[in-house]
């Protein structure tokens, strides 16, 4: 019944306009940073590089497409939460919105299960964001602007990494940058299962995201305590797999810290849905 | 009169000497000048303060005077300057002064050193000093002092391409600037890490260069090509 409930959710979500926008904005998003680059990429570089570049030269082919693919993943996962937002946190409130709850609820399947279904069709349409995300910065990109090594500026400095050795950095890092949205999707499914609205959830969850990302961002001591809990810290622990070495101990504690997130937040889901007084 | 004698005898030395140090220019320009173009398989290896870089397989081609080009396939990072400026300097002897700085040891050799100065005021090189084994005409070291790249000190080693002057093996210590990596640019921004303020100021690249291929013609457009 589960299965067959999270088929009849993703049917829900595929048949939204509004979850074409995601996919449509990202595409968008990914060719206006091509066309900057192929326009003016190599005075991005020289911004990257300018620290060093009154006493040394940096030859080669810096602008390929490693580095192209890692300045679309750090500019996007800033603003993929929000097209994730727009369809996950309509999940139980639009339906509590449109009266449609009820029918739900009726259903010889149990609350619980309805949550859970309504994850994983959340997860699922996550995940093809994220695969659609890779495949235009991985495929498309190297395509169009050929491969090389991998110049990285970090808060330590420069990092150059060879081609032959960046692939499975960029796979693990598009996992952990999957953990980082779902989270975002639990969040707002957890939400939404507050609200009878289907605006609510999606500003609040983005509300939340700001908070946390700029809370995360002051150099405050005040903070220093909460900011390796807040999930909007570790959203970012895709960059360690670009470190050398790489600071597998703070991934793991990232993937730890994303995946309690996940678990919380789906179990309050549950539970206030179990007690959600459906009168619509 | 005897200041007169002293003044003429210091005169008197002093251009003795600033001949002598002409003479070896020449001698070492000539030997520069043998070479009219090269190609050759550089192993690039950068020890650079906040730069985390594995050795680069690069090929290097050079053709006289300025010409100067690196084909890599991974990223090769270079010193801005040493590479050919100080043969195109010392190739238009009209643009500097040379100073005989006397005869010392460098590495159980004995080499002549010479220091240049520009006479015209565009110059970017501010002071060259050069140690010089003057029997096979080659630049051991070299101390260069620029308006743009600070300060940079090359040493060379040579092997096979002696008769052409040309080093197997070239170590660059160069002034690395003091900087700091703002936060704002590493867009790292959930790092914990305070943005770090490089401390040592002295970045070394080694090259190391095989297989030669001197004097066989490489065409001007191959240098304007786009890698």
């Amino acid at each position: 019944m589960l299965v067959r409930n999270t088929y009849n959710e993703f049917i829900k979500i595929i048949a939204k306009p509004r979850s074409y926008i995601g996919l449509g904005v990202l595409t968008a998003l990914i060719f206006v940073i091509l066309f900057a680059m192929k326009a003016d990429g190599t005075s991005f570089v020289s911004f990257v590089t300018a620290s060093f570049e009154q006493t040394l030269s940096f030859n080669g082919n810096i602008l390929n497409g490693n580095l192209i693919a890692f300045i679309i993943l750090q500019m996007l996962i800033v603003h993929i939460p929000l097209l994730v937002a727009l369809v996950t946190g309509d999940l139980i409130s639009g339906e509590a919105a449109m009266g449609t709850i009820r029918m739900l609820a009726t259903k010889p399947i149990s609350r619980t299960n309805i949550v859970l279904s309504k994850f994983i069709a959340g997860a699922v349409y996550t995940l093809i964001l994220t695969l659609w995300l890779a495949f235009l910065a991985l495929i498309v990109v190297k395509w169009m602007f050929g491969t090389g090594d991998l110049i990285v500026l970090n808060s330590s400095g420069l990092i150059i990494l060879q081609e032959q050795d960046i692939m499975w950095r960029y796979l693990c890092s598009f996992f952990v940058a999957y953990l980082a949205l779902l989270t975002v999707s639990s969040l707002s499914i957890c939400l939404s299962a507050f609200a009878e609205n289907s605006i609510g959830p999606i500003v609040s969850t983005m509300g939340i995201i700001i908070l946390f990302t700029i809370i995360g961002s002051m150099d405050v001591t005040v903070f220093d305590s909460i900011k390796k809990f807040l999930f909007t810290t570790h959203m970012a622990s895709w960059r360690s797999f670009f470190e050398d070495p790489v600071k597998m101990k703070d991934i793991w504690q990232s993937i730890i810290i994303l995946v309690v997130h996940n678990i919380v937040l789906v179990a309050i889901a549950i539970i206030k849905f179990n007690k959600k007084d459906i009168t619509s | 009169m005897r200041y007169i004698f002293f003044s003429l005898l210091i005169f008197y030395s002093l251009s003795a000497n600033s001949q002598t140090a002409d003479q070896i220019i020449a001698q070492l320009v000539s030997k520069i000048n043998l070479v009219k173009d090269y190609s050759v398989k550089a192993n690039i290896k950068a020890d650079i303060p906040m730069i985390k870089v594995l050795p680069v397989n690069a090929t290097i081609y050079f053709k006289q005077k300025d010409k100067f080009k690196v084909i890599s396939k991974g990223i090769a990072i270079l010193p801005k300057q040493g590479f050919t400026d100080v043969s195109s300097f010392l190739s238009n002897k009209n643009t500097y002064v040379a100073v005989d700085g006397g005869i010392k040891a460098l590495n159980g050799v004995q080499t002549h050193v010479v220091t240049v100065i520009p006479t015209v005021e565009n110059s970017d090189i501010v002071l060259a000093k050069l140690w010089i084994d003057t029997k096979n005409k080659v630049i051991l070291k070299t101390d260069l002092t620029t308006r743009g790249s600070g300060s940079v000190t090359m040493n060379y080693v040579y092997g096979t391409q002696l008769a052409f002057g040309l080093p197997d093996q070239i170590t660059f210590t160069v002034d690395i600037k003091k900087f700091k990596m703002p936060k704002s640019i590493s867009s790292d921004i959930n790092n914990s890490e305070k943005a770090k303020k490089s401390k040592s100021k002295i970045g070394i690249i080694t090259i190391k260069l095989s297989g030669y291929l001197v004097n066989k013609g490489i065409s001007d457009e191959f240098f304007k090509k786009k890698n």
